[in-house]
């Protein structure tokens, strides 16, 4: 008796109490799953991506965005935000959706995907932020040894990166692969590490199944490399863009 | 007599007004905006709490706690991620909290 009180209280309870402080993150079986599927054509994504974008009705929308990601798209050039502008709205579109659904983990970005429901909205975010110019002043790998790291960086990302992201980094739109040119040092040495590590949820198998025998200082090189990549004709020009700024 | 009163006020006012707009500044620059909105009376969501006015005690120690992780509750683990990086690195300090309270608990 005493138990089935104790149950039913639980029961009652247990909605009361996932809602108590604000939107509980979801969660989705990714990778660690032996059913996953990468990038699965389902959902809300699907939508979004039919949908034409328009950049200039996105203007409004990326305001929030704004706060932690820079009106520029820059984001940190400590890595805690990752830089966007120049993106692929394919790449941007799959990210949100899987951070809203719960296949990539990220507690601070979550209530914001959660919110930009709108498939229209987003399209045309995303259109926004494809249409801007990439910065040129991100994070990049500082130490001493720089130019022997991002050699070495160099021939590594020559000999298996190169494939899907690009000579200069520039990734495949229809692909998913996402731009590289321009993000900062210290996000991609942290998402390649996750991905490796296997804590990046919503990760290509194929990429994993390549990146997993580099240990760390090989992806501190290959960061360092990416971080140099230019995309002609997509970057900022020195001087015209706002800089990004700094700490 | 008046007038060193009067010098004094104003050089108080200046000073607290100089912290107001670093307070401002450190709301916008430590993100904390994009949650909890214009001057900390319009959050995003009803689940974020409006902060504009709240007791600057009352506000240092729950950013203390959030930050530490002894806040673990509700929606602390989106603030967490604005407070220390992944890798563990502090992207708000204490005093930047203390500013940061001050800031919000002067707003009306």
């Amino acid at each position: 008796m005493k138990k089935i009180l104790v149950l039913a209280l639980t029961l009652a309870l247990a909605p009361v109490l996932s809602f108590a402080g604000g939107p509980p993150a979801a969660t989705q079986a990714g990778i660690e799953s032996k059913d996953y599927k990468w990038n699965a054509q389902e959902g809300e994504k699907i939508e979004a991506l039919k949908l034409k974008g328009t950049a200039k009705e996105g203007k409004e929308g990326y305001e929030v965005c704004g706060a932690c990601h820079l009106p520029s798209g820059a984001g940190r050039t400590d890595g805690t935000f990752p830089q966007l502008a120049g993106q692929h709205t394919t790449v941007l579109i799959k990210q949100m959706a899987d951070i809203r659904a719960g296949l990539r983990d990220n507690p601070t970005m979550y209530p914001f995907a959660k919110e930009l429901t709108d498939a229209q909205e987003l399209a045309n975010v995303s259109a926004y932020i494809e249409s801007l110019c990439i910065p040129i002043d991100h994070g990049r790998y500082e130490g001493a040894d720089a130019a022997k790291q991002i050699a070495d960086g160099k021939t590594m990302y020559e000999k298996e990166c190169i494939e899907c992201h690009k000579a200069n980094g520039e990734g495949v739109k229809d692909k998913f692969y996402p731009v590289l040119a321009g993000q900062h040092y210290k996000y991609l040495l942290r998402q390649m590490t996750e991905i490796r590590d296997g804590k990046r949820r919503n990760a290509n198998p194929d990429m994993v199944t390549i990146i997993k025998k580099y240990d760390n200082a090989q992806l501190v090189a290959i960061s360092a490399y990416q971080s140099s990549l230019v995309m002609p004709g997509s970057m900022c020009k020195a001087g015209a863009a706002k800089p990004a700024k700094k700490k | 007599m008046k007038l060193k009163l009067f010098l004094a006020a104003g050089i108080a006012t200046l000073a607290s007004s100089a912290a107001m707009a670093d307070g401002a500044a450190l709301y916008a620059e430590k993100t904390c905006i994009a949650c909890h909105g214009k001057e900390g009376k319009k959050p995003m969501i009803p689940a974020f709490p409006k902060i504009a006015g709240q007791n600057a005690a009352y506000i240092e120690l729950q950013m203390r706690d959030i930050k530490s992780g002894a806040r673990a509750n509700g929606s602390s683990a989106a603030m967490k991620g604005v407070m220390v990086n992944p890798e563990g690195v502090e992207l708000v300090t204490d005093k930047d909290i203390k500013d940061l309270a001050l800031y919000l608990s002067k707003l009306k």
